[in-house]
């Protein structure tokens, strides 16, 4: 019998592999309420793959992850798909379904997936919406919206069901310095007054730093540090510290393609 | 491994060798049980999904969803189906009739028509029509909203993508099949009604009692149960395929174009099988 765990997300020894390729090789990591976790990482190493293993979209060949009690690996697709309600999911290029509007994006999940009325459906997205600064632009398509847009929409409707949990996949990839900066104080903001722990996957430094109460670097399939902001600005991994730094010199490009373009 | 495949590939002479042959049989047998068996079980989930919905005690998807669907695979292939019914029609009615004519049959047409078209040439035709046109539709939408991730965050909100997306699409074809395959009965008849009114002197009162008197209860209901069967068909291999999408734009291309052949030689290919152990079975 495992110990059902007080944290929120907890991966024990995780190990999963694409074909040939191993993605992760035992991470271990928990999360704690409220807290925001910032994963960082190379490209391809495997960041993204968390969040879908902690979603139950991709099953891991070992190892087990929990969301709050509920062992995510072990649960039939009926309770999985009862506990993602109570998870949020922002995706990097933000995944609306192009062929409904923003207003019917954001109430997708409230229509769908509980009882509430028409009216009381209305008023949840209109609050939603007026969140994120996206209240006059209900009647749009998503094609019409510009990347940031886009964005603040995806995160009105990983906020609609109050979840406990918000996964961010690279919120901030694609968008201009200004407008990154804006996401980065909407997420805050957002955790902060409705208390929802997060967890935000990127490799852009500067939004990591703003946004993560924790930091975590991803390296190689393992986590290979995992400390508060300012202990991660002093840490004195080598790797770490060429990630921080975006130096070519270092043991991040030893004997990797990316090598051979900077000879 | 991958790379060795290419290399053996690549020399005409190895191609030759008994083994790499009953190898490549024995793959390709393989791939199609696979095949078989994920679009099998894909519908299987499919009604878990619904049912587990259903269940619960809620609908398990919103009539606007089905109707949307069914307006646009069903009403808005009326004008195809009929069209070219009706082109058939007039075809087959002057071709026999002319062939007949010479043996003073002429009076069978209108029953030849109608049998062949109630009991096969309409379910069939109607059924490789609505592959081309609905089943592409069905797999190049999945398939983008597959590339898109719009497939997998439906997925994360914790609604059932398969209940949500493919139930009220299926359904939808399901239905409407039967209805399209009358229509297309229907145009063709009446195609043959004019060929035989202007050539071979038969009046149009006349006409529909020689239908009549040759058409059997059971050649109808026959070609319903049949339009049932190849509009399930049809839409579980189109939203297989286009929920399996894989690797971008061209991803889908190729999806698409598959799931148009894998739908007409399915459709074909148990049409035949039907017909075979009708006869044997039920003579």
């Amino acid at each position: 019998m495992t110990t059902p765990p007080s944290h929120i997300v907890e991966l024990r020894d995780v190990h999963m592999q694409f074909e040939e390729k191993k993605v992760l090789d035992g991470v271990s990591l928990t999360v704690e309420p409220l807290q925001r976790l910032v994963i960082m990482g190379q490209s391809g190493s495997g960041k993204s793959t968390i969040l879908r293993l902690i979603l139950g979209i991709l099953r891991p060949d070992a190892g087990s992850i929990f969301f709050k009690q509920f062992e995510i690996t072990r649960l039939t697709p009926r309770k999985l798909r009862q506990i993602r309600r109570h998870i949020g999911m922002v995706y990097q290029y933000s995944a609306l379904l192009s062929s409904r509007n923003v207003r019917d994006n954001v109430a997708l999940p409230l229509e769908e997936l509980t009882d509430k009325s028409a009216e009381e459906i209305e008023h949840i997205v209109d609050e939603k919406l007026r969140l994120v600064g996206m209240d006059d632009a209900k009647s749009m398509m998503p094609s019409e919206l510009s990347g940031g847009m886009r964005k603040r929409v995806s995160l009105a409707r990983a906020l609609v069901m109050e979840p406990e949990l918000i996964l961010f996949d690279e919120p901030t990839a694609g968008l201009d310095p200004v407008i990154s900066s804006v996401i980065d104080e909407l997420i805050i903001n957002l955790t902060e007054k409705s208390k929802v722990t997060s967890i935000i996957v990127t490799h852009e430094m500067e939004s990591a730093f703003r946004m993560g109460t924790r930091m975590a670097m991803l390296y190689q399939g393992k986590i290979i540090e995992d400390a508060e902001p300012e202990q991660f600005k002093r840490s004195t991994n080598p790797v770490v510290r060429q990630f921080l730094s975006g130096s070519i010199e270092g043991p991040i490009l030893e004997g990797s393609q990316d090598a051979i373009a900077t000879k | 491994m991958a790379h060795q495949q290419s290399e053996g590939s690549s020399e005409p002479l190895l191609q030759a060798n008994p083994v790499l042959v009953v190898q490549g049989i024995g793959q390709a047998g393989r791939n199609l049980l696979a095949e078989v068996g994920g679009m099998f079980w894909f519908v299987v989930q499919t009604f878990q999904e619904t049912l587990d919905r259903i269940r619960e005690g809620r609908a398990p998807f919103r009539a606007s969803s089905f109707f949307r669907h069914t307006e646009r695979a069903g009403v808005e292939s009326v004008p195809l189906v009929g069209l070219v019914s009706f082109f058939l029609g007039l075809t087959m009615a002057l071709l026999t009739g002319y062939q007949l004519q010479r043996f003073g049959t002429e009076r069978l047409v209108p029953g030849l028509v109608a049998i062949a078209f109630t009991r096969e040439l309409g379910p069939l035709l109607t059924g490789i029509m609505l592959a081309a046109r609905v089943g592409a539709a069905f797999t190049a939408e999945l398939g983008t909203m597959k590339v898109s991730e719009e497939v997998e965050a439906i997925e994360a909100m914790g609604i059932g993508p398969l209940r949500f997306l493919v139930a009220p699409r299926t359904l939808a074809l399901f239905l409407l099949m039967p209805c399209l395959s009358t229509i297309s009965n229907i145009a063709a008849i009446f195609a043959t009604s004019l060929v035989c009114r202007a050539y071979f002197s038969i009046a149009f009162v006349y006409y529909l009692d020689l239908v009549q008197d040759a058409l059997l209860i059971r050649d109808i209901v026959t070609g319903v149960f049949k339009s049932f069967m190849f509009g399930l068909l049809i839409a579980a291999i189109a939203c297989y395929r286009g929920l399996n999408v894989k690797g971008g734009a061209a991803g889908v291309g190729t999806a698409t174009t598959s799931s148009v052949v894998t739908a007409i030689t399915t459709v074909i290919g148990v049409d035949t099988l039907y017909n075979v152990v009708y006869v044997i079975f039920f003579p």
